[in-house]
């Protein structure tokens, strides 16, 4: 039982893994939560269905797709939304993608909504959905596909921070914006390229979970709040935490769900939230800006 | 011109419509003005603990809820009349508020927000899923109000009751914010370390502001109860959060009166979206981001610029008039 | 004398020619000589709006196939649409803006019981007759008020017959998964009932959030009770993972489905691995699967004037339900009035092209529609089991 409800937790945990490091890359670069970024995930859900289901293009193609379809959204909801606003304090942002966030489900919602008759659409396993055996337990190949899609994006995403001139140009602008900016970086543009790339990774985690699940243009909404949880709990600003408060919270949701009760599976992350910032507000990695915005 | 645009003339002739609207529009629209009063306090409760005071706090939906479930269950349980269960729930909706303001109080900025969107997902799964109080997912019906002695219907009565209440909480709240308390929640939004070199004590004035808000909050989830003579936990869901929270930034935030207006156009609003129907999310949205895009400082900062008759003091409170 | 008389019969004839003259302009509302306006109440927006929306398209079709064929004595039957996102609060405005905003004749609707129930006040104020389209709670039409019926099975018949069915399929140790949202414990309440009159225990007491990524926990929780049937009350987004989950772990209990669930094949479909709904058996509200012939007229219509709409069971919730107030509008007579229509209503049955059983309503009883149906998979496409009819 201990195992399946690792291997479960871990898969899961891994989508939050990334969920959180897009909400993190925004929020080290900008100082902004986006609250769109489970819409966003969603829409490249449903960019990817388009392209697999609906036009037959192979699953992995359809995978590149939704992620350069996430990276392109994710630069226009920067020219609509962030760049004008970039001077506005928090709350006003706040509220620029909470209103964003219902744009962009009222959207899906018109045009995919309907496809199948209810309010969700069926997304195919990429490859046969029988169970295989590992070790003493069955899992679904996509479980895998999930755990591996994860690794592949987060070394991806290392690489591309430590090792090319934007990625250190975003980590410049991260660590101090008037300073990259006098270096002669063109801030905004990093700030283009976050909001991209974090709405990219998040296309790319929808595609690789729409198996598990059904598609619904509501799906988004609980991942962010999960997401949130990751963060929280490996400090808001930290990527290695985001990683590691992803998988936390999976693996607690599902040991929560199975040892405890079921009941408890889906308010776990909350409670966690809560705790976590009454007794360690900085979360398990947050070493900087402890408790400011 | 000026003078009678004058922001006394205007909120008195706002108050006029409010009062004579029973007796010439149909049930629809008293209701709709009834949520819109409803709303008002939420408002103007959120707008303290967020405008003046600057947190980014989001428990309201909770303690609206709280103070609808309170006020609900003493009526069903104990048959209590209004007037008892009514300062009930605003006063066991303002003792949660404290209580999650011991929290809190040690966090800042987004982190606060987190935690308080948390709070308010938590206390929806506790309204859901303690059945042996709440009735659970299911909710419960709360018995009609009695206004027996008076000959009124229980619609127009509450509409009146609602209108007596935001009369008496809407100008106790401009007290307020120009009291003590008002003036030191700015210093302390503008600048903690320096209210603090003020002599401002941060947790007192911090806490103050989340039980004036549980205590709006409270009273509207009261009213809700009464109203509707149902509760349900998805009433309080996060659309609640996101609708109090726009009603003050589109009123504009950190102006009493921009939450009244924010209220009562968000009201409006919605029921105008009613007819936009599959289009409803996307008008929405592109709503809100219009407003913030176009009109940053909200409805109120429209006001301001044109209608030079409109003289209240929005940045000035805290300084000396 | 004579002259006072006569002034009397004159003022006396006036009255009765203006009472005459009143009557006529008192024309029942939303009533005139061309048309019958009726309002939809229900969720048309938001996460559920396929819920709403879906069957009032049902209704719809069948009222234009009413006005194609020249109306109700006359009368084009016009339908108005009102959202009440499934929230208490939008569902008492949208009642509110019917009636007295929108003036219609009578109320046809409802999805979210929750909704429902805080709308009703309002209607039964106003004396609207109302027919019930989707809602579930029992508390709706029972005790009976004389304007309001219902032609979806109530919440509680669905889950006794689940533990009907259990029980009569042998099963010893059954277990549960449901939703304990507002919808789900309409359902959960009554089951435990059922399962409290049968003797029985449930084995293993699962929660199933709406949206979930995994059930796993679950389907381990209910393998370790040894669980022979598993209930399931949850929406096809939950449903679809605890299925899947369950036969991840290589666990294949005798599942007992509801109406979300009820269009089996559609369902498989949804969960997108062969074989692991084969245990499935589901009750329903409807009498046939969505592609069965019967109903082929049916589907024709609504693919045709809805592009958009992929036909299923809600269509059918609409279509039976529409053919029942058609009729009953049309046996009210050409003088409509609510209380013509409350009293047709009242003492009405009709079979439906898309239930098992007829509509059938009674002075005594407004839960019109009382007979489930049992849907499984039969060589692949989904086949009705047998019928019931469910009683307490």
């Amino acid at each position: 039982m201990l195992a399946y409800l690792l291997m479960s937790g871990i898969a899961t945990g891994a989508l939050y893994a990334m969920m959180a490091i897009g909400l993190v890359l925004v929020y080290r670069s900008t100082g902004h939560i986006n609250f769109s970024h489970g819409e966003l995930f969603m829409f490249g859900g449903f960019i990817a269905y388009t392209f697999f289901v609906i036009l037959g293009v192979p699953y992995f193609l359809s995978l590149i797709l939704a992620v350069i379809g996430g990276f392109v959204l994710g630069i226009l909801s920067d020219r609509a939304v962030y760049r004008p606003l970039i001077k506005a304090p928090p709350l006003t942002m706040v509220l620029a993608t909470v209103g964003f966030s219902f744009f962009l489900k009222g959207i899906a919602r018109y045009f995919w909504g309907s496809m199948e008759g209810g309010d969700y659409v069926a997304f195919p396993a990429a490859m046969d959905p029988s169970p295989i055996p590992i070790g003493s337990i069955m899992v679904f190949p996509q479980q895998l596909l999930i755990l591996a899609g994860a690794i592949v994006f987060v070394v991806g995403f290392t690489i591309f921070f430590r090792m090319t001139r934007a990625g250190k140009m975003m980590q410049a602008t991260s660590e101090n914006p008037t300073a990259a900016y006098l270096s002669g970086i063109r801030v905004e543009r990093v700030y283009t390229l976050t909001w991209g790339a974090g709405s990219a990774i998040a296309a790319a985690a929808a595609v690789l979970m729409a198996p598990m699940t059904l598609l619904s243009p509501d799906v988004g909404f609980q991942l962010l709040l999960k997401a949130f949880a990751a963060t929280v709990l490996g400090g808001l600003g930290s990527m290695p935490g985001a990683i590691v408060g992803g998988l936390l919270v999976g693996i607690l949701e599902s040991l929560g769900g199975g040892y405890v009760h079921s009941g408890v599976q889906d308010v776990s992350a909350f409670i966690v939230i809560i705790i976590v910032l009454i007794l360690r507000p900085a979360g398990i990695f947050g070493v900087r800006n402890i408790r400011d915005t | 011109m000026q003078a009678l645009l004058a922001r006394r003339n205007i909120v008195a002739v706002g108050i006029i419509v409010f009062a004579i609207l029973p007796t010439f529009a149909n049930a629809y629209i008293v209701f709709v003005a009834n949520l819109a009063l409803m709303y008002i306090l939420l408002s103007v409760g959120l707008n303290m603990l967020l405008g003046y005071a600057g947190q980014l706090a989001f428990p309201n939906a909770a303690l609206f809820g709280v103070g609808a479930y309170t006020s609900g269950l003493l009526r069903l349980e104990f048959d209590l009349p209004y007037w008892i269960t009514l300062p009930a729930g605003a006063a066991f909706a303002t003792l949660i508020g404290l209580a999650i303001a011991l929290p809190a109080l040690r966090l800042r900025g987004l982190y606060l927000a987190l935690a308080t969107i948390a709070f308010a997902q938590a206390a929806l799964w506790v309204f859901g899923h303690w059945n042996s109080v709440t009735y659970g997912g299911a909710g419960f019906r709360v018995p009609p109000m009695d206004f027996s002695p008076l000959p009124i219907d229980p619609p127009t009565g509450i509409y009146y009751l609602s209108l007596i209440i935001v009369l008496v909480a809407v100008p106790l709240g401009w007290n307020i914010v120009r009291s003590r308390i008002g003036r030191a929640w700015v210093a302390l939004r503008e600048s903690e370390v320096a209210a603090e070199t003020l002599g401002i004590d941060l947790t007192r004035y911090k806490a103050y502001a989340y039980v004036v808000s549980g205590l709006y909050a409270g009273t509207a989830g009261a009213l809700f109860s009464a109203l509707l003579g149902i509760v349900t936990p998805e009433s309080f869901d996060l659309f609640q959060v996101i609708v109090h929270f726009c009603m003050v930034i589109v009123g504009g935030i950190g102006s009493l009166w921009g939450g009244v207006l924010g209220a009562v156009i968000l009201v409006g609003l919605l029921e105008v979206l009613r007819t936009f129907r599959d289009l409803q999310e996307i008008a929405f949205g592109g709503l809100l981001l219009f407003t913030v895009l176009v009109v940053p400082g909200g409805a109120i900062a429209m006001i301001k610029r044109y209608l030079p008759g409109w003289n209240e003091p929005l940045r000035r409170i805290g300084k000396k008039r | 004398m004579k002259a006072r008389r006569h002034f009397l019969s004159t003022m006396s004839a006036a009255l009765i020619a203006s009472m005459c003259v009143v009557g006529a302009a008192n024309a029942e509302v939303g009533v005139t000589d061309k048309e019958i306006k009726i309002g939809a109440l229900g969720v048309l927006t938001g996460p559920l709006a396929k819920y709403g929306n879906t069957v009032y398209d049902g209704i719809e079709t069948v009222y234009e196939e009413a006005n194609k064929s020249g109306g109700i004595h006359g009368r084009q039957l016009v339908y108005v649409r009102e959202d009440d996102r499934c929230q208490a609060a939008e569902a008492v405005g949208a009642a509110k803006k019917l009636i007295h905003q929108h003036k219609v004749f009578m109320i046809h609707g409802g999805a979210c019981s929750n909704a429902s129930l805080a709308a009703k006040p309002e209607i039964v104020a106003t004396k609207v007759p109302w027919v019930i389209t989707a809602s579930t709670a029992p508390s709706l039409t029972y005790p009976v008020t004389p304007h309001i019926f219902t032609t979806m099975l109530a919440g509680w018949m669905e889950s006794y017959a689940q533990v009907q069915y259990a029980v009569e399929k042998g099963m010893k140790r059954v277990a549960i998964i449901a939703q304990h949202d507002n919808w789900g414990r309409s359902r959960y309440d009554p089951l435990m009932e059922a399962f409290k009159l049968h003797g029985i225990e449930p084995v293993a007491n699962e929660e199933i959030v709406p949206d979930p990524a995994d059930a796993t926990a679950i389907a381990l929780r209910i393998q370790a009770a040894k669980a022979d049937a598993v209930i399931l009350i949850a929406f096809p987004k939950a449903a679809v993972v605890a299925v899947r989950d369950m036969y991840k772990i290589g666990y294949k209990p005798f599942m007992i489905g509801g109406s979300t669930v009820g269009d089996v094949g559609l369902f498989t479909k949804n969960v997108g691995i062969p074989g692991a709904t084969d245990n499935l058996h589901a009750v329903s509200t409807i009498g046939y699967a969505a592609d069965d012939p019967a109903v082929a007229k049916w589907k024709k219509l609504v693919e045709a004037k809805y592009s958009g709409d992929t036909f299923n069971i809600y269509h059918m919730f609409g279509i039976a339900s529409g053919q029942f107030v058609v009729e009953a509008l049309r046996r009210a007579g050409k003088d409509l009035t609510r209380d013509a229509f409350n009293k047709a209503a009242s003492n009405l049955s009709v079979n439906t092209d898309v239930y098992g059983g007829p509509i059938t309503c009674t002075p005594t009883n407004h839960q019109c529609h009382n007979t489930a149906a049992w849907f499984g998979l039969v060589n692949g496409t989904t086949k009705r089991l047998a019928t019931t009819i469910v009683t307490r």
